[in-house]
């Protein structure tokens, strides 16, 4: 056997031998081959990628914000003049800012996905519960860079969030004096700009690092869907990292797609004292709660919802994963993913509508 | 003015769009006719900005101009008309049919008290009832929307082949990795 494979190495071609001495000496000293550990196969599937795919949606975001950065302005008097010079004047600046655009929306998208995949796989269960509460965190962290980002290219959409993002502050009381454009001695556009490019990508780095460290450490949950005694064949965990770069590729190319053809419009420089817009999809859920409870609606919507997602482990707390054997919990959460769906719907064909200073 | 031809999609979606909003009038017959009075002036009036101001170019101007008109009408016959001042939008009425969109949109603005051209520094003292006609607001220097048009130019084709290659690699790279 040995000498066979003295064989082998012998008659191997002078290339491969050389890329077999360069990855030895890396993994020498990096440790590479560490990353060949088992995973399940099922990990492979795209239902299982989401997650890794969120992640690479963020790294393009941070790499396209940072382009993005060297020319934007926040300051609020010139800021939405900048975005403009972005589209119009900048090499490259109307395509990078539509792939920041579609790509902050697929990392809405598919960290919405991802989270529903873990759920109805019941794959936060014991003893991955904190690994699903840092996931939720991870999720908020992504709605908030969503929100700051629509604030930073002041248009009249940007505006009017920011104003209810101010509205909203004031509910806080106390606790809101951060909201508050008094606070700081610069201005709140300048300190969400902050807050875009470097608390929450910090924020999100850090929760994440844990994230992955809880899944190495209690390993890919257990597929509900695989029936039979026999154990699940597994695969090395190197082989999931190719085929997420496969569908980093894909991903990639689709945003540019999207960014060439469909460039995200920019709306006319804001005016105070009008509310003309609607939010964008992903926050236009609120929309119709606001009409009718007020702008105190969008706070104890978002909150409802972000308490219920981090009370999920503590309720569903049966061994079982199946989907079929938990019928409550998917139909509790079919009726919110629906009534937020129908929200978005119905807010689109809605006229638009002020909240602000209306009395 | 040149005029501009503008795809069917777009007619598509305008015709949708009132087809919606029709159907939801249909839904609410109350609200539809009988209460359009007493919808306030200053609703209407925000609302035919909205038409105006955040897609211009996506529609045929004279459709948009329409379609702005029956809010402006609406405002002009309200039984609320708190917070407005109507000689400005009847003066932006006069605009609508005179073909001067912008002219209407920045009239409107300021009929409710809006200050087009002065920037923007913290929004939390945003003015919410108009100004008295003596203290103008600047210039007009605020920019219209842009729309969704493609990035064009040379960079278009080279992107999107850089696009059809990177699926077309994913694609190979995820069937060899199986």
């Amino acid at each position: 056997m040995s000498e066979r494979a003295g064989e082998e190495t012998l008659t191997e071609p002078a290339g491969s031998t050389i890329r077999r001495r360069f990855w030895d000496a890396l993994d020498e000293r990096l440790g590479l081959k560490g990353l060949q550990y088992p995973i399940p196969e099922h990990a492979n599937k795209l239902a299982y990628s989401l997650g890794g795919l969120t992640l690479i949606a963020f790294v393009l975001m941070v790499t396209t914000g940072i382009y993005l950065t060297q020319y934007y302005n926040p300051d609020p008097t010139v800021a939405h003049e900048s975005v403009r010079r972005i589209i119009t004047s900048v090499s490259f600046g109307k395509f990078v800012r539509g792939f920041h655009y579609w790509g902050a929306m697929a990392m809405i998208v598919l960290i919405g996905l991802h989270l529903l995949r873990v759920f109805v796989s019941g794959s936060f269960k014991r003893p991955r519960e904190a690994n699903w509460i840092f996931g939720v965190i991870l999720a908020g962290i992504t709605a908030t860079l969503f929100f700051t980002g629509t604030v930073l290219k002041w248009d009249q959409e940007s505006l009017e969030a920011l104003e209810h993002n101010i509205e909203i502050g004031k509910l806080l009381g106390r606790f809101g004096f951060w909201f508050s454009p008094s606070f700081g001695g610069i201005s709140f556009l300048t300190r969400l700009y902050v807050v875009h490019i470097a608390v929450l990508p910090f924020l999100f780095t850090l929760v994440i690092a844990v994230h992955l460290l809880l899944v190495k450490r209690h390993g890919m949950a257990p597929s509900p869907f695989r029936r039979g005694p026999e154990p699940e064949p597994t695969r090395p965990f190197t082989k999931h990292l190719a085929e997420l770069g496969a569908l980093a590729l894909m991903l990639i190319g689709i945003l540019t797609i999207l960014a060439v053809l469909a460039p995200p419009p920019h709306g006319p420089a804001p005016i105070e004292g009008i509310e003309i817009t609607k939010p964008p999809w992903p926050m236009l859920w609120v929309y119709p709660i606001e009409d009718w409870v007020g702008v105190a609606g969008i706070l104890w919507a978002t909150l409802a919802i972000f308490l219920a997602l981090f009370l999920v482990p503590f309720v569903d707390r049966t061994p079982e994963r199946s989907p079929r054997k938990r019928l409550p919990m998917m139909i509790a959460a079919g009726v919110v993913v629906a009534t937020i769906i129908t929200l978005i719907i119905y807010a689109a064909v809605q006229p638009v509508a002020s909240h602000i200073g209306m009395g | 003015m040149t005029r501009r031809h503008h795809p069917l999609g777009r007619r598509v979606a305008l015709a949708v769009m009132v087809a919606v909003g029709s159907l939801a009038g249909l839904a609410s017959p109350a609200m539809a006719h009988e209460g359009e009075e007493s919808v306030p002036a200053i609703t209407d009036v925000q609302e035919a900005i909205a038409i105006l101001a955040e897609h211009p170019g996506s529609f045929p101007v004279a459709e948009v101009a329409e379609h702005a008109m029956d809010k402006v009408g609406d405002a002009l016959e309200s039984n609320d008309t708190r917070g407005v001042l109507l000689d400005l939008v009847q003066q932006a009425k006069d605009a609508l049919d005179g073909g001067r969109n912008d002219d209407a949109l920045t009239l409107l603005e300021r009929s409710i008290g809006a200050c087009p051209g002065a920037p923007v520094i913290e929004p939390e003292n945003a003015p919410r009832t108009p100004p008295p006609l003596s203290s103008p607001c600047p210039s007009v220097a605020h920019l219209q929307a842009l729309d969704r048009t493609p990035v064009g130019g040379a960079e278009e084709p080279v992107l999107l082949a850089v696009s059809a290659v990177l699926i077309l690699a994913g694609l190979a790279l995820a069937r060899k990795s199986r």
